[in-house]
């Protein structure tokens, strides 16, 4: 029956064909409707998975550096998971505010400056130029001392360093400084980390695609909390990004030292047995080693921290083996092994600085900066060091 | 009059009056456009009317036009029916030039490179109004197409239409078969995600094993454009997509249909004598003319089936995209395209070049060959008892084989990755692993056990402490948990310890192991706590004293962690299967003390809010 009502009669066929036409035209109208939505909706989940595999992606490759919460680790990378990375100011009155001195203080100067001024209206100017800067300048204060707890770590509320982009003056997105950061890594951050930041993007020769660098900057930017962001945020953050210093200051301190008929510091070399027998000269002040060691004090050659902490955490989770207890486990188990016969404790310890791939520890890998000795540390840091790592004999 | 050799329109108007030479102008024009009808005629034919003038102009495009030309201009009465022919050939025509519409559409928007080609499938479902529509009604009429020219083949070798005079008909149709699976199969890579790349290797490996050597290995080099499939290899997969393949399908159906109008459509087996040939002899009272009889039924069915395919791309069907493709990952229960199931079933069998090669070749052989072996001249399907038992045992046989080319046969896993793949993978066609589709506020930030769902419901709470309790104890047995593995000096004692030490490992931040009961406003979470412990208990030879966690952190706003982590006692294992002892109790592998091993293993996944992970 089925077949004799469609194809036995022609106006049947043509009838269910003109049907079927005009629903295809309904249905794809229909579809068409809500076509807006529904790509919205794709967009939308597109966006969560992706924030999801870039979740996986950090997790396995960047937590190690940047902590599990992205909130970086101390002494071995910033974190991201940080206001600062978001550009986000939490003094924007203040930023205003100077930002007007500012634009007050450089006409003035300029009127100062131009033709024609008379010197009671140039004095008025001085005034009113010292007056602007002891403003700036307290209220600076002010922020430094509302932010102490991430001031120092590193964090500096004044100028525009609220904000990393703009801070290194990064002209484009957020999502290219990201993006490019981890396609090409970070080759220079050796100077100021324990270790370089690699280059993750297979087009610089490292292990990502560039599908998986996007999901990973979506992960990123999804720490975002726009306008909600709070002090205890940033107070969470366990390492701020550093901007590198510029080396003019210590290069003229040490042209002054020679024209003065002082001598430049040498760093120690990797001559263990020589490098004792100079330390031994010197009196080592545990103190001021405790704070080259934690990266509170520059070590004096470079004038920048040392990278101790990045690895050699207090307690036992670091990468490398826990600063508690140093000089016991040197005394007690290293020591004991047959190559280091007839090393003293300092003796072993200066040849772990100097010389790091000798030996590592079972458990650990060979991942130390090597080039500590010849260098970064002169003999009177090296001294300080060694007198703070004796205190760590708990 | 007219500075044109011949009368011009307006002299036409001049003479006869505006209407009646505008409407002569538009009936010439529409005789020359069908090449033969007129306006008259054309609404004679619709009428279902028999010709007005003679010669009937209705046989005149078949005579004059190029399209009709390929089309007999009457078909045999028992012909125009569905049975025997079910319209499967028109319909294989049809998704021919609908799959070059929907593809040509697609192409707009597709660039065929590892970098971009996943990209530009993401934006043809997300930015590109009724891209999504155009890429499912593109796949899945490639699916139905294999389908229907396969079942077309069917059909005619069940009513003995390949015999005499049409075993080169027969050939050609298994041409286009062929064609129609290697050009569905060469659309498989496109859109470059885990299915495509993995589908697509799998079916160039079989490639690869084409003996000689250097003939597989070079076979394998042309079509992959390098040792793995990249750049050259989508780019050449798109080509013959695209190009190659298609111009040959289009050769051949021009050769297919050239053999259908030459020695006509076969009748019905029972309708002609043995032996006897009468569809280019159709008596008058039997003749159904083309137009307007065929032609309408022909259009009604375009109209049908197109009608079905929007409907089921609209509501029921969505082309599958899985994640992006990754060289380095092999997803667990990798297939071939369906079609493609029986050769991989029967790869299992054996060797490589004899099933993968040599076996697929004999039966496209066999199949080629046959009209030219099978000489009996009945159609009837009484006469023809070997050919149609051999072809059923055919079908039956790749079906078979087709179920032995899925995943879950004769590939062993450990079920310890089975049970965590089972609950944690990313969405394959419409399925997804069970813990994604929880609703984002059912997982409840917490550490929960499959201990707990083991015993009475109203005391989970108890059955949670005690197992705390329990996993807080010294153990004294041999934990096989990374830090341990690895020799650190930070050993665990507890096999709660190792617990942690396993997830640490994954880089989770936890710090201490406390399980609590499922929430009641969590069934779902419930729910697959249940899945988790039944997979754990279908596996106590090899899981002996299994249990697995789950561990559902927050790791950002709107982002959630899920740790899965089993934890047996490792079993002696014999020839990929547990030893039994003599009552069928599986023995344990003990360590250098005679102590039971613990091991553990685990996988995570991170679930958005908007993720949207829907059934299974």
């Amino acid at each position: 029956m089925f077949e004799r009502m469609l194809v036995g009669k022609i106006e049947n066929r043509i009838t269910v064909g003109l049907i079927s036409l005009v629903l295809i035209m309904v249905f794809l109208g229909w579809a068409a409707i809500n076509e807006g939505g529904r790509m919205q909706a794709f967009q939308q989940m597109e966006s969560a998975r992706s924030i999801e595999q870039g979740a996986m992606l950090f997790a396995a490759n960047c937590t190690t550096c940047h902590g599990l919460d992205g909130r970086g680790l101390a002494g071995k990378a910033p974190g991201l998971n940080n206001p600062m990375l978001f550009g986000h100011d939490f003094y924007p009155d203040v930023t205003k505010q100077i930002s007007n001195l500012t634009g007050e203080k450089k006409t003035l100067t300029d009127e100062k400056n131009a033709a024609g001024t008379t010197d009671a209206r140039k004095t008025e100017i001085d005034a009113r130029v010292t007056e602007i800067d002891t403003t700036i300048t307290g209220l600076d204060a002010k922020r430094t001392a509302d932010t102490k707890l991430a001031v120092d770590k590193g964090y500096n509320p004044t100028d525009v360093s609220y904000s990393r982009l703009l801070e290194v003056g990064w002209s484009g997105t957020l999502d290219s400084f990201i993006l490019t950061t981890l396609i090409h890594g970070r080759p220079v951050s050796s100077n100021y980390w324990p270790q370089a930041m690699p280059a993750w993007s297979q087009t610089a020769g490292g292990p990502l695609r560039q599908d998986q660098l996007e999901n990973i900057v979506a992960y990123i930017k999804n720490w975002d909390k726009g306008d909600n962001w709070t002090l205890d945020d940033l107070y969470a953050v366990n390492q701020f990004p550093i901007l590198p210093e510029d080396a003019g200051p210590i290069r003229e301190q040490l042209r002054q030292a020679i024209a003065n008929g002082g001598t430049v510091p040498q760093p120690v070399g990797t001559d263990v047995k020589a490098i004792a027998a100079e330390v031994a000269k010197l009196t080592g002040d545990p103190a001021k080693g405790e704070q080259l060691y934690h990266a509170a004090a520059p070590a004096t050659l470079t004038g920048q921290n040392l990278p101790c902490t990045g690895c050699h955490q207090q307690a036992a989770n670091g990468v490398g083996p826990m600063t508690n207890g140093t000089y016991t486990r040197v005394v007690n188990e290293r020591l004991k092994e047959p190559q280091f016969a007839g090393y003293t404790p300092e003796e072993y310890l200066i040849d772990s600085i100097v010389n790091p791939a000798d030996y590592i520890v079972p458990g650990f890998q060979n991942v130390m900066v090597p080039n500590l000795g010849t260098e970064v540390l002169n003999a009177q840091d090296l001294a300080d060091i060694l007198a703070y790592l004796k205190t760590e004999n708990q | 009059m007219s500075v044109l050799p011949f009368p011009s329109f307006l002299d036409d108007v001049k003479e006869k009056g505006l209407k009646k030479a505008v409407f002569e102008l538009v009936d010439e024009s529409v005789e020359r456009l069908t090449a033969g009808l007129n306006i008259q005629d054309i609404r004679e034919a619709m009428r279902g009317e028999p010709a007005s003038r003679k010669p009937n102009p209705r046989l005149q495009p078949h005579a004059d036009g190029f399209w009709l030309h390929m089309r007999p201009s009457y078909f045999h009465a028992d012909m125009t029916g569905l049975y025997p022919e079910f319209r499967l050939g028109w319909l294989s025509t049809y998704l021919v030039f609908f799959e070059t519409i929907t593809g040509i559409l697609l192409m707009v928007w597709y660039t065929p490179s590892p970098e971009i080609a996943y990209s530009n499938m993401l934006a043809i479902q997300s930015t590109i109004p009724l891209g999504q529509l155009m890429r499912d009604l593109h796949r899945l009429g490639a699916e139905a197409m294999v389908l229907i020219v396969s079942l077309h083949m069917a059909r005619t070798f069940f009513t003995g239409s390949y015999k005499k005079p049409r075993q080169f008909t027969w050939f050609t149709g298994l041409l286009l078969l062929a064609i129609t699976g290697f050009l569905s199969f060469s659309g498989y890579l496109l859109p470059w995600d885990q299915l495509a790349l993995w589908a697509v290797t799998i079916g160039a490996s079989m490639i690869e094993a084409t003996p000689p050597q250097i003939v597989g290995d070079n076979l394998n080099l042309l079509l992959r454009g390098g040792p793995d499939i990249g750049a050259n290899g989508i780019l050449r997969f798109y080509l013959l997509h695209v190009l190659a393949l298609p111009a040959l399908l289009f050769v051949f159906t021009g050769v297919h249909y050239y053999k259908v109008i030459v020695h006509g459509h076969s009748l019905p087996p029972k309708k002609e004598n043995i032996g006897e040939d009468t569809a280019k002899r159709v008596p008058l009272d039997k003749r159904v003319y083309f137009t307007p009889d065929v032609l309408t039924s022909e259009l009604m069915w375009i109209g049908v089936t197109t009608l079905i395919f929007v409907v089921l791309c609209i509501w029921f069907y969505d082309a599958p995209l899985e994640l992006h493709a990754d060289p380095q990952v092999t997803p667990l229960g990798t297939t071939a395209p369906w079609y493609f199931l029986w050769i991989q079933g029967a790869l299992k069998l054996g060797d490589k070049v004899f099933f993968g090669i040599i076996f697929p070749t004999i039966i496209l052989g066999v199949l080629a060959v046959w009209p030219y072996l099978d000489v009996t001249p009945s159609r009837r399907f009484a006469d023809r008892r070997f050919a149609i038992t051999f072809f059923l045992a055919l079908i039956s046989f790749i079906t078979c084989l087709s179920y032995m080319g899925l995943a879950k046969f004769g590939v062993e896993t450990s079920p310890d990755t089975e049970i965590l793949h089972e609950l944690l993978y990313p969405p394959q066609h419409s399925h997804v692993g069970a813990l994604l589709p929880i609703p984002y506020e059912q997982l409840v930030p917490g550490m929960y056990i499959t201990r707990q769902v083991e015993g009475d419901p109203a005391d989970g709470a108890n059955i949670v402490a005690a197992f705390n309790q329990e996993i807080a104890q010294p153990y004294t047995g041999t934990i096989n948990s990374p830090a341990i593995v690895t020799g650190a000096a930070n050993a665990k004692t507890t096999v709660g310890d190792g617990l942690l030490d396993v997830v640490t490992d994954q880089k989770l931040a936890v710090s201490a192991v406390s399980f609590k009961e499922v929430p009641s406003d969590a069934p779902e979470l419930l729910h697959v706590l249940h899945l988790f412990d039944e997979d754990i208990e279908a596996n106590t030879n090899y899981l002996v004293n299994g249990w697995g966690a789950i561990i559902i952190t927050q790791n950002q706003n709107n982002l959630k962690r899920a740790d899965l982590v089993i934890s047996w006692n490792e079993v002696q294992v014999e020839g990929g299967k547990p030893k039994l002892d003599a009552s069928g109790k599986p023995i344990l592998a003990l360590d250098a003390n005679g102590n039971p091993i613990v091991r553990y293993k685990t996988d995570h996944v991170f679930i958005h809010k908007d993720a949207l992970y829907f059934g299974h």
